[in-house]
């Protein structure tokens, strides 16, 4: 077996943070719950990249080598673009910032800690199909926390259902920036890309050049598909070479309405400019529903009478 | 319209960038600006980014695809940025009114007009030669104006940074009107800002661009002044556009505008990040980069908290 990192152990004093358990290991950081000062819980995330072993007892992160110890803070800009990007926004439905700081050789990110399941969970959880009114409403309130990223000029770049959080009341959550960049000045990403197939945009694997808004909103129509299919989308690099991705609307009509089948397809297009441009222009796509549920009036039953008649 | 544009800013060796910068053109009208926040003061970073985009929003509304009067759209701005300095204020109730410097150039017709309040600068080249300038509204200057100082006493004078005109400050700003000065293909525009034209004589400047490709000598002419610099070196910026098609090397850098639709407009906003190397190359981060990262993460977070 090989050698991992050490989590931080249950009880360690972080500043004033007090751990409590692991929730969550990823390539580049481990996540913790923890208690502030006031008993409230908080999640922190510790910079400690997998790739690299820089901590097996103890608590301190050190560098076996010179070389591990420049690729281990060239990637520590990764983590401070995240940072960075999240403590300026303030929005409900995307993940808050609470504190930075520098502790054991490595860097810390605290944020507000969030009860409920990601949105990965709930779709796998679930027996049934997803209904439409919950695909509505989480996307709806993620798109308003999308907006607002979008609206600092930054891009996610690496929205997918296990980076939506979806809280005890039903709200989502948009989580873990890692990807996430800048967009006004750089756009060519500086650090290695990164992508999760099949809620990556075709722009992030070949013409990073091109990213933008469009490029987050096929991760939107990506997880869209997922949530109604249960997996994910052929991947964007694939469907290059081969389109395979059949479309929403063939695959669920009827079982949901044409609007949103509508919208993911569009959503998902492989040509950036033919994607909605952006969040608000989809979320008036998605807002404009056609009068589902509406009662029939006679006038209706009557038109649909003769109309069924004539053909 | 046919230009070549090339527009950086640098933090230099400070913590924060508070220069702003854009350029944005309609088909026929091309607006450049360029603000300097000023530090030690309240939200410096705040006013420029103020101070551009209530340039760039107010152009998109009047250049349609001309601008009517461009010396009245240049002052007129101005006066609206130093209002609405003091709305924000207002609004977030600070104890003083965010301040920054701004120039700004607009292009039509093959004329250029351009207005400046405090000490950032426009220069316009023609052949290698000063064909127009601005003069800073600063202390330092009105000493030069006087004869008790020289030009060159300038850059060193402990006094250097203490300007009388600048949007935000308790008195209207004094706003310098250019005349309407006719362009030749090949001239030159350059804006900067006092990090720039503190370590870059003008004369080395024209020198630098002149008989170059502005898209390459221009980045060496920014990696050098953020050399010379020093550890003090202050945030530098600059804007250059060469007027006319690009005749010194074939090519595609040109823009061109009359692709451009009417009513569209493209814009370049410039606001230089901390830690992105421009040039792509892996480097770590040194202790104090670590410091200063933190320490900006943790001061947006109080100032973004609610």
């Amino acid at each position: 077996m090989g050698v991992t990192n050490q989590a931080l152990p249950s009880g360690y004093q972080l500043l004033n943070y007090r751990i409590d358990r692991q929730i969550s290991r990823g390539g580049f950081s481990i996540v913790y719950r923890a208690f502030d000062d006031s008993g409230a819980p908080v999640a922190i995330k510790e910079y400690l990249p997998s790739s690299l072993v820089l901590r097996t007892e103890g608590d301190i992160v050190r560098a076996s080598t010179a070389e591990n110890l420049t690729s281990f803070r060239y990637g520590m800009k990764c983590f401070f673009e995240e940072g960075r990007a999240l403590a300026k926004i303030n929005h409900p439905n995307v993940v808050r910032v609470l504190n930075f700081f520098r502790a054991n050789e490595t860097v810390y990110m605290v944020m507000r800690y969030e009860r409920g399941r990601t949105l990965q969970q709930q779709i796998q959880m679930r027996q049934d199909q997803v209904s439409e009114r919950l695909v509505r409403h989480v996307f709806m309130h993620l798109l308003n926390g999308l907006r607002e990223v979008h609206t600092h000029k930054l891009l996610h770049l690496d929205i997918k259902p296990a980076n939506v959080y979806l809280r005890t009341d039903g709200t989502p959550v948009l989580l873990d920036f890692g990807a996430a960049r800048q967009t006004l000045t750089n756009t060519r990403p500086k650090l290695a890309p990164m992508y999760t197939p099949g809620f990556a945009a075709p722009e992030q694997y070949r013409e990073p050049d091109r990213l933008g808004p469009w490029t987050d909103v096929y991760g939107i129509g990506a997880s869209m598909f997922a949530c109604l299919a249960a997996f994910a989308p052929q991947a964007a690099d694939a469907r290059l070479s081969e389109d395979h991705l059949v479309s929403a609307k063939k695959i669920w009509a009827g079982a949901y309405s044409d609007n949103l089948l509508e919208v993911i397809d569009w959503c998902l297009r492989l040509d950036p400019l033919e994607r909605p441009q952006s969040v608000f222009a989809l979320q008036k796509a998605i807002r404009d529903i056609p009068p589902r549920k509406r009662k029939l009036t006679f006038l209706d039953t009557l038109k649909k009478k003769l109309f069924s008649e004539v053909m | 319209m046919r230009f070549t544009i090339f527009q950086e800013s640098r933090k230099g060796q400070r913590k924060v960038n508070q220069d702003r910068l854009a350029y944005t053109y309609s088909r026929d009208t091309l607006l450049l600006v360029m603000a300097d926040g000023m530090g030690g003061h309240a939200g410096g970073e705040i006013a420029a980014q103020i101070a551009v985009r209530l340039f760039i929003e107010r152009f998109q509304q009047e250049a349609k695809p001309t601008l009517k009067n461009p010396l009245k759209f240049l002052q007129d701005s101005m006066l609206r940025g130093h209002q609405a300095l003091g709305s924000y204020a207002n609004q977030f109730s600070m104890l003083e009114t965010p301040r920054t410097t701004c120039v700004a150039c607009v292009i039509q017709s093959n004329y250029a007009y351009w207005a400046h309040v405090g000490d950032s600068r426009l220069y316009l080249f023609r052949q290698g030669g000063l064909i127009g300038q601005t003069k800073d509204h600063s202390k330092v200057q009105y000493l030069v104006d006087q004869g008790i100082i020289s030009a060159h006493e300038v850059v060193d004078h402990p006094d250097r940074n203490k300007i009388f005109s600048c949007l935000g400050g308790l008195v209207d700003p004094v706003v310098d009107l250019s005349r309407r000065t006719p362009l030749r293909t090949g001239d030159l525009i350059v804006l900067c800002t006092d990090g720039l034209w503190s370590v870059y004589p003008q004369e080395e400047i024209a020198r630098a661009l002149t008989g170059t490709s502005i898209l390459k000598s221009s980045p060496t002419l920014m990696r050098e002044a953020e050399l010379r610099g020093g550890p003090e070196g202050d945030n530098l910026s600059v804007i250059i556009v060469r007027w006319g098609p690009e005749t010194i090397v074939d090519e595609p850098t040109t823009t061109i505008t009359e692709t451009l639709g009417l009513g569209e407009f493209q814009t370049e906003i410039d606001r230089t990040l901390t830690l992105t190397d421009r040039k792509g190359a892996q480097r770590d981060l040194t202790d104090d980069e670590i410091e200063r990262a933190i320490a900006e993460i943790q001061a947006t977070i109080k100032r973004y908290r609610r």
